[in-house]
């Protein structure tokens, strides 16, 4: 540090050595930063080419199998009486051939894509939808602690397969009932969740202050608690996906899902397998599909729950 | 001169975040010699914590030594970049003692274990032989017992002791260099005096050169033989201590020191730094710190500062020190012509309404099956208009007392009353709300009380829908801006997101908030100690020119001593949720009595390296008190001066008063 003093530049203007104006109101903006939390989210998700390649996909698919059923003319329940259109191998007539009575495979697995996405994804938004509420509701009040805890207990120490089946039996099968018996059983551990979640966040001192301002508790739930969660959300209702399109093809399988005549991915997986040994694509086709949806959700959802992470945003 | 064992120079640091390349640190040098201790002192942000962790290659991921040179032994480690060639560095020749220890350890081993590890790891010793040295070192780093603790676990520890274990593991491999980074900061002031002695013993002990880095000037005058000040990534002075403290040259150093809270004078405000420190998003031209400096030339704003040498060992980074100069240099000196500041007379509050009193106010947590007093007895009042500090280490309970005053925290026993009303047990809908609306909370830590989901306009409105304090949207809007404006913040700010502010302007949002309520009595839990030092002065200030304006009644809460000084009417000192002594301010100072508040004055560092040099560290120890047969009552020993002491001791007190007079 002993030869620092050198290095002045010469011949520096006398003028420059007197007093600068001095503005106060600009200080103020030195504190800003634009970091927004949303906006790094996305762009630490979209990051990852595998995140990209997939998200790309599935909304080809999706889109897919909304427009395929729109413009298609070829019905999936169309039954051949001929025997020649049994059982036919992958053609250009018919991409991923046909089954034992003659249905187009291709048309099916995208009807029934179509049908199981649905589900799906009604499922994920009124499980997390109900568990978020009541998760919520369970996190703000104690007094609720006893009721809940016993009916988490229940319900989550009964194998879920047993409610699944038992209200498969009760109702009607169709897809309302597919809907509420994986709500119902799946409702409870999301609950749970964003309980120890919410417990967590309830302390915080900006959540003390709403408590000083006297901010009633729902307004609190509302605009302090949940915006922080928005990222969870998504990640579990992603999640979610294909846990309930696995479970819808676990229940068709046993053989008190959807109807077996309805096209859902269970139903031409369970059909498939029927006739595997001998015509081994009629279920290949179908679960290859399947897995992708699952994966890929799967991925999405991962991959989000690691953007959504402040810790990640670099 | 003493051999110069470390050299860092023209380093830069660049981090990549978010896609865009900032640089931390740019071009700062520091030398370092043998057996001195160096102190880098800087506000956060400033890239102090960067630049040391550098030295030993513990930069983030994202973060890399762009150009420059750091040399110790004729060797230059900048450039490395493999683990394998750190490791010939790290512990070994420069080892890291970092702020908090409890992430420093590992929870799940033992405390012994992890010391012999680092042990054996480094020199290959044999087990029996590392586990000796171990406990050599823990009875070194002044842990008793040491055989029993080798076994037990971080969390058997207190943050005083698992910071001693800390070091413990940094001597290990006896580094040549350790670099402190802020390792007292969060630790209390009685121990953080005793972890200070330590490191200074065992600097001796060992014949290391210490590098501490911290933003406490009151630390860095008791531990420091050297100072260097850094501000945005440059080093803009450095030199003795004494040097720095006496005679600092750059308006940064200058303005840091006449800020301190404990200089301030009762009833003026303090020097304050305006602004915030810069961003390093923002390009820095010239000198970084003249848009806040109010004499900044116009040179600052044109061109970099080279360093100008003061003497053989002092050196200041900016142009007043040149010879053109001059001219400038002595308009400033008449009309800064040093002016005494007298200190007000204090005010008289006992005649004054009690707004609030606590009577025998005692809280109580289960804990597993027993149960724990977390305030035991408490009783005090609060008049209108005055400010009342409660002074205590963290887990003396005035954050309990505070909150239980607020109605967040139950009351397991006493009385509190507000305006004369009891305000214990669940009030009816109207008086509740009325309660709420006339007593507010501003919040020790700015980060975690704003929500950062929300923006600046609904923060500070959300008292304001909850009360219709408003006739129409208009109104609303104009009674924001008026609370923005009168915390000194643009209220175009208002559609802006808590995260776009700094520290100390998200803390003045959170007193807006509170403010824009028109409460009477406000609850301050420390809203001062997670602020930048230049910050505080300016929180400090707001919070006084509104008592004024407002006549708002404060509960002040603070850890330190002489930080509330100057802004308390009265001092109340809590120790483990009792309350030990009570006295007017300059009362409390003058004639403090009991032994525990006496150990709180001594142990809060003084930013005088005169005064730090020749102190010894009182130690409290509760046992002193012979508490069998004669109890201790809370007495009022002269008027307005109470205490907690039994009869023997009220006498012996008594005549130290008399004595003193």
């Amino acid at each position: 540090m002993d030869e620092k003093t050198v290095s002045v530049p010469e011949n520096l203007p006398q003028e420059l050595f007197a007093r600068a104006e001095f503005h106060e109101e600009k200080l103020e903006d030195t504190g800003f930063s634009n970091y927004s939390y949303w906006r790094s989210t996305i762009n630490t998700f979209f990051k990852s080419t595998t995140v990209k390649v997939v998200v790309a996909l599935v909304l080809i698919m999706a889109a897919y199998t909304v427009i395929y059923p729109m413009v298609t003319e070829r019905d999936p329940y169309t039954v051949s009486l001929s025997a020649r259109e049994w059982n036919l191998p992958p053609s250009r007539e018919h991409p991923f051939g046909t089954d034992g009575v003659g249905r187009d495979i291709w048309a099916r697995v995208w009807f029934g894509t179509r049908t199981s996405l649905l589900l799906s994804v009604a499922v994920a938004v009124f499980e997390v939808g109900l568990g978020v509420v009541i998760g919520a509701l369970w996190g703000f009040y104690r007094k609720l602690d006893t009721v809940m805890f016993a009916i988490y207990n229940t319900l989550t120490n009964v194998p879920s397969t047993i409610y699944l089946v038992l209200i498969a039996y009760i109702m009607k099968p169709s897809v309302v009932t597919i809907i509420i018996a994986l709500v119902a059983t799946g409702w409870i551990r999301e609950a749970r969740w964003f309980r120890s979640r919410i417990l967590a966040l309830r302390e915080v001192d900006y959540n003390v202050a709403s408590i000083c301002l006297n901010t009633p508790t729902r307004r609190i739930i509302g605009r302090n608690v949940i915006p922080h969660l928005v990222s969870l959300i998504i990640m579990d209702a992603a999640l979610t996906i294909p846990y309930s399109i696995g479970s819808e093809v676990f229940l068709s399988y046993i053989g008190v899902g959807l109807p077996a005549d309805l096209c859902t991915l269970g139903n031409l997986v369970n059909q498939g397998r029927s006739a595997f040994l001998v015509y081994p694509f009629q279920m290949i086709f179908p679960t290859m599909i399947l897995c992708f949806i699952t994966v890929s959700f799967y991925i999405i959802g991962n991959k989000f729950a690691d953007a959504s992470d402040p810790k990640n945003h670099l | 001169m003493k051999e110069k064992i470390f050299e860092a120079k023209d380093v830069v640091i660049k981090f990549n975040l978010r896609g865009k390349v900032l640089t931390a640190i740019r071009g700062a040098s520091i030398d370092l010699y043998h057996g001195e201790t160096l102190a880098i002192v800087g506000e956060s942000g400033s890239g102090k914590s960067v630049f040391t962790k550098s030295f030993i290659g513990m930069l983030d991921k994202n973060g890399w030594v762009e150009s420059g040179t750091m040399k110790m032994d004729g060797v230059d480690f900048s450039q490395y970049k493999t683990e394998k060639e750190w490791l010939a560095i790290r512990g070994k020749k420069i080892a890291m003692v970092f702020q908090d220890p409890m992430t420093s350890l590992n929870p799940v081993k033992t405390v012994g274990e992890q010391i012999r590890e680092v042990i054996t790891w480094n020199f290959g010793t044999e087990k029996e032989e590392a586990k000796r040295q171990a406990i050599e070192l823990l009875r070194q780093v002044g842990i008793p017992e040491p055989e029993l603790r080798y076994r037990q676990y971080p969390h058997q520890f207190s943050g005083g002791m698992r910071q001693r274990v800390v070091i413990a593991t940094a001597i290990a491999c006896r580094p040549r260099i350790l670099i402190c980074d802020e390792p007292t900061t969060a630790l209390d002031v009685t121990v953080q005096a005793q972890i200070l002695e330590l490191i200074k013993r065992l600097q001796k002990e060992l014949d290391m050169s210490v590098i501490y880095i911290t933003h406490d000037l009151g630390v860095v005058a008791n531990v420091a033989d050297r100072v260097a000040v850094i501000y945005a990534g440059q080093i803009v002075e450095h030199g003795l201590a004494d040097e720095i403290f006496k005679d600092p040259r750059h308006p940064y150093t200058k303005a840091l020191l006449r800020s301190l809270p404990q200089l301030g004078v009762r009833g003026h405000d303090l020097h304050s730094i305006k602004g915030s420190p810069p961003n390093l998003y923002k390009e820095i031209k010239g000198d970084a710190f003249a848009p806040r400096n109010p004499e900044a030339m116009k040179i600052d704003y044109v061109c970099e500062p080279p360093f100008f040498k003061v003497t053989d060992t002092h050196y200041a980074k900016t142009w007043l020190l040149s010879e053109q100069a001059a001219d400038y240099r002595r308009e400033l000196e008449q009309k800064n012509g040093e002016q005494e500041l007298l200190p007000a007379a204090p005010v008289d509050f006992s005649s004054a309404e009690k707004l609030v009193q606590v009577k025998n106010l005692t809280v109580q947590f289960k804990l597993g099956r027993s149960r724990f007093s977390a305030v035991k007895n408490v009783t005090f009042d609060i008049h209108r208009g005055e400010t009342l500090s409660l002074v205590g280490e963290s887990g003396s309970g005035k954050t309990t007392i505070g909150k239980a005053i607020l109605k967040i925290c139950h009351s397991s026993g006493g009385d509190i009353l507000y305006k004369g009303k009891s305000v214990i047990g669940k009030l009816p809908r109207q008086e509740m709300a009325a309660f709420r609306k006339s007593v507010q909370m501003i919040f020790q830590d700015p980060m975690a009380s704003l929500n950062e989901r929300a923006k600046v306009e609904y923060i500070i409105s959300e008292g304001l829908y909850n009360f219709r304090l408003f006739k129409n949207d208009r109104e609303r809007q104009d009674k924001v801006a008026q609370a923005m404006r009168s915390v000194g913040l643009l209220p175009e700010y208002v559609t802006r997101f808590p995260h776009e502010f700094s520290g100390g302007q998200r803390q003045r949002i959170g007193i807006a908030r509170a403010l824009a309520l028109e409460p009477e009595f406000i609850v301050a839990d420390e809203p001062i100690s997670a602020l930048d030092v230049s910050i505080r002065a300016q929180v400090i200030n707001l919070l006084n020119k509104l008592k004024r304006e407002k006549g708002f009644t404060y509960l002040f809460m603070a850890h330190d001593l002489s930080v509330v000084r100057f802004i308390s009417d009265r001092i109340a000192v809590l120790y483990k949720g009792q309350l030990v002594e009570l006295a007017e301010a300059e009362e409390l100072f003058a004639h403090p009595l009991h032994p525990y508040t006496n150990a709180l004055l001594q142990a809060a560092p003084v930013p005088d390296p005169d005064v730090e040099r020749g102190k010894k560290v009182a130690v409290y120890n509760p046992a002193m008190h012979d508490y069998a047969t004669d109890l201790p009552e809370w007495t009022e020993i002269r008027p307005g001066h109470f205490i907690r002491a039994n009869r023997a001791e009220l006498e012996s007190y008594r005549r130290r008063l008399e004595a003193e007079a």
